[in-house]
């Protein structure tokens, strides 16, 4: 940190910037300055302003107070085509690549060689070859993006900053879809860019990455800045306090009761199977597996017992979710048996699930959980209309009294219940999808990566949620890639590998160490097992 | 900053104030159109002539009130003028054979129905397009209509059948009465059932309401159903307005009622919207036509002031979306 590389002259400063939108205050008198050739982070919980500061630089937003100097020029950007033009480019959450054209095509996007207004391919070529041996980052010119894995594509993004000469590269969480290993790829991609002198600001959740590869860090709070620091002289602990400006309680709430093993399961899954986890199981076929040889050890066997948190560990791809969906009945063409207290669910899909008292927090939220622009009050209610419509008509009383139990309960905060949840915070976005399923009448919660994208106070309050069901006789399904998360929550941890279950951990005996083996599929070779826990290695 | 600047942009809850001027925005324009038109036009605030502005707009009004919910189910129909134009002819064949006005009636809605039923079919179980898909069943619809009609003008038999239409009750035309009967149900249905929050959610986000237990090709199935019975509706009640029907293939109906849920405020992209909306949005348009004639602007200067008007609905649609993104 003390390289004197790191201590060059300051790229980007941002002086008393502030930003309202509508009544909130997203960045409040913010002073930040940003070395070049430097890896700044920035860290703070959902709605800190990180994105917001990230935006206002790239021209996205444009300040409402403040100053920002650039190269040591004041500047005011109006657009994102200004801050290019001062090099200032962004890699979003979100990739913004064209699928259906190749690589060398969306590096290229708006710079492409044109010789007499056409396309000039070996041109093209040339730039492409030039551009691989400048950055050292490789990629098949010719490839389609849509073929490309989530880390290949933010490749293409990253080489099309360079190609159009980005000197200053916001990275707004990278990595939060990356497995592990395009996570340490990523990282080093970061660093490469970083010894061509060009500067990275990134915006991440994940502290570990911050402390490993940041040369700065700024936490944010509340729109404000807490503080500008080296990574050196920070712990993960001492950041999130800084985030939450509290001192950390325990992390997690303690574990409910284990119910006895030989009380009546509540939710039994038997052989079930379906195309989707087939897919995750590369030398089982589904006909195989399901249909023609029923004896085999085809198909996935779990019993849930009321009370009991069954954590779901795995790498990406592993079969977690399509596991969890298949319970759920998201998809059709399930084979196999799902039962809730003795009724059948399997394969009828979501309505005949939720009628027998099973409830799914999916994956994503925005794609698959919420209706961004409908209310708080419609997105808790749309499950349960049946229950409280009168004569044909939705009961608007029934439905306040419905509506208000849950929000209460799964303590969602923010602008009510009649505003589109689309202006809720992420936490608080998730935290309605549990509300949605705060009724009385649910036996099951499967919850799917209930945290990703939460802040550090919400995922507290989620996993009390998820405790408070458990204790009151609920059985909670838990997917996660974060195993801290898995071994403080749950009584059991399956570890699923290609579409198979391929060990159980019993609390207390949840080791991190021998579940990351499972999930890699090391675990006949002792030898891989220190490598195999080492924290970079995490589940992604 | 000075604080000149400071001030102006730290002006308490202007942000929300814009909010509520852009998200009802077509009230104020309807309101102040109107008042406008009554204040500086004679002959506009006058009982017949709002009266026969009502009457007017009721064929549109009935296919407009429905089809915005298929447009909020993230559906488009284009084949609400084939099928006004064909279901008043399957009407009059079926009035013509039999003499009887309730059969009439009741082949044309019939007709609509059908029509919609293998719209929202193809769309919910083929997955193809809704645009395309109607595009395509509209000119099978218009062929439709020219063999029923034997390719000529088609009149009704007897008396009854301008009866539909043109009996006056409470001073109104029994078109009125439909219509507004037809846009209390489309109403109610929308804004209190299960329904329409189904109907919401499968435009706003699909795969999210299905996995919260709506059965999203259903609700697509039937609000094209619905649509479709209620272009045949708006055809037999155009023909009894008119007491002849006309085959043709032309898509003129559709715009004007696309024109009408699209200024109401109703987003095309599916999941935002609502019926008064679309009300409003028909009226809106109503008052300025019925302006420019009272002034006697120029009919091709009309179109042009309302294609404008059109863009600059959609515009300030896109721009309020644009804002909370």
């Amino acid at each position: 940190m003390a390289d004197p590389e790191h201590d060059g002259p300051v790229h980007v400063e941002l002086r008393g910037v502030s930003k309202q939108f509508g009544s909130t205050q997203a960045v409040d008198s913010a002073d930040i300055a940003i070395r070049r050739g430097c890896i700044h982070a920035l860290v703070g919980e959902n709605g800190a302003g990180k994105s917001t500061v990230g935006r206002i630089i790239s021209g996205v937003h444009t300040a409402d107070r403040g100053s920002m100097v650039v190269n040591g020029r004041p500047c005011r950007f109006r657009s994102p085509r200004q801050a290019f033009a001062e090099g200032i480019t962004t890699i979003a959450q979100e990739l913004a690549l064209v699928e259906d054209r190749s690589v060398s095509d969306n590096v290229f996007l708006g710079v492409e060689s044109t010789r007499w207004g056409f396309v000039a391919r070996n041109g093209t070529r040339r730039r492409f070859q030039a551009l691989v041996e400048r950055t050292g980052i490789t990629a098949d010119p010719a490839a389609m993006v849509h073929r490309l894995s989530v880390a290949d594509q933010q490749r293409v993004e990253i080489l099309r900053a360079a190609a159009r000469r980005a000197e200053f590269v916001i990275m707004d969480e990278p990595s939060t879809r990356l497995s592990a290993k395009e996570r340490s790829q990523l990282h080093h991609l970061m660093r490469s860019l970083r010894d061509q002198q060009i500067t990275v600001l990134f915006i991440s959740h994940f502290l570990d990455e911050v402390l490993e590869l940041a040369d700065a860090v700024t936490v944010m709070r509340d729109g404000r800045v807490v503080r500008t620091s080296e990574p050196s002289s920070e712990t993960a602990d001492s950041l999130v306090e800084a985030m939450i400006g509290r001192e950390l309680a325990g992390s997690f709430p303690p574990k409910p009761p284990r119910p006895a093993p030989t009380s009546r399961p509540i939710l039994r899954v038997r052989g079930l199977w379906s195309p989707a986890l087939a897919a995750t199981a590369p030398g089982v076929t589904e006909s195989v597996a399901a249909k023609q040889d029923p004896a085999s050890n085809a198909g996935l066997d779990l019993d849930l017992l009321a009370g009991e948190i069954v954590g779901i560990a795995g790498l990406v791809g592993s079969g977690r979710t399509e596991f969890v969906r298949a319970v759920y009945g998201a998809d059709a063409s399930n084979t196999g048996l799902v039962e809730v207290e003795g009724l059948p669910a399997g394969g009828s899909g979501p309505r005949r699930a939720i009628s027998l008292g099973l409830g799914l927090i999916p994956e994503s939220r925005k794609d698959q959980g919420l209706v961004m622009d409908g209310t708080l009050r419609y997105n808790v209610s749309l499950p349960h209309l049946r229950r409280i419509t009168r004569k044909g008509l939705v009961s608007r009383g029934r439905e306040r009294d419905l509506v208000s139990a849950a929000v209460s309960g799964a303590d969602v905060r923010g602008a009510g219940t009649e505003a589109p949840v689309r202006l809720l915070s992420g936490g608080n976005q998730q935290k309605s999808l549990f509300a949605r399923w705060m009724t009385p009448d649910l036996k099951v919660l499967i919850a799917d990566e209930p945290t990703r994208g939460v802040d550090v106070g919400s995922k507290r309050s989620i996993y009390d949620l998820i405790a408070a069901s458990a204790r009151d006789g609920l059985a909670v399904l838990l997917v996660s890639s974060e195993l801290e998360e898995l071994i403080g929550l749950c009584h059991r941890v399956i570890v699923m590998r290609k579409g198979r279950f391929a060990a159980e951990f019993v609390h207390p005996d949840l080791d991190e160490a021998r579940i990351l083996q499972h999930a890699f599929g090391e675990a006949s070779s002792a030898e891989h097992a220190s490598s195999a826990a080492s924290p970079e290695e995490r589940a992604p | 900053m000075t604080g000149a600047a400071e001030a102006r942009l730290r002006l308490p809850g202007d942000g929300r104030w814009l909010g509520v001027l852009a998200r009802y925005g077509i009230v104020w324009v309807t309101l102040a159109l109107f008042v406008l038109l009554a204040l500086t036009t004679d002959g506009f605030l006058t009982g017949p002539n709002l009266r026969n502005l009502l009457d007017q707009q009721a064929t549109l009004l009935i296919a407009a009130s429905v089809a915005t919910l298929t447009m909020i189910a993230g559906g488009f129909d284009l084949s609400i003028s084939a099928v006004a134009i064909a279901a008043p002819l399957v009407a009059l064949r079926i009035e013509n054979a039999t003499g009887s006005v309730a059969l009439a009636v009741l082949a044309g809605c019939a007709f609509g129905l059908l029509v919609g039923l293998v719209n929202g079919s193809i769309v919910a179980f083929a997955r193809i397009n809704s645009f395309i898909t109607t595009l395509a069943t509209s000119f099978i619809v218009f062929g439709i209509g020219y063999i029923v009609s034997e390719r000529s003008i088609m009149r009704p038999i007897g008396d009854g059948f301008r009866s539909i239409a043109r009996t006056r009750v409470a001073e109104l035309t029994t078109a009125t009465w439909i219509s507004l009967a037809v846009v209390a149900v489309a109403w109610v249905a929308l804004a209190g059932t299960r329904f329409g929050r189904h109907v919401y959610a499968t435009g706003g986000n699909s795969e999210a309401a299905r996995l919260a237990g709506v059965r999203i090709r259903q609700v697509v199935v039937i609000v094209f159903a619905l649509s479709g019975l209620a272009a045949g509706l708006a055809g037999v009640v155009a023909s009894a307005r008119t007491i002849s029907a006309t085959p043709s293939d032309g898509f003129g109906f559709v715009f004007g009622v696309i024109a009408a849920i699209v200024v109401g405020g109703t987003s095309i992209a599916g999941g935002t919207g609502a019926v008064w909306r679309t009300l409003l949005g028909a009226f809106f348009i109503a008052f300025m036509v019925n302006g420019f004639n009272l002034h006697q602007i120029d009919p091709i200067w009309q179109r042009i002031i309302q294609g404008l008007v059109i863009l600059a609905a959609v515009a300030t649609e896109a721009l309020s979306r644009a804002r909370r993104a």
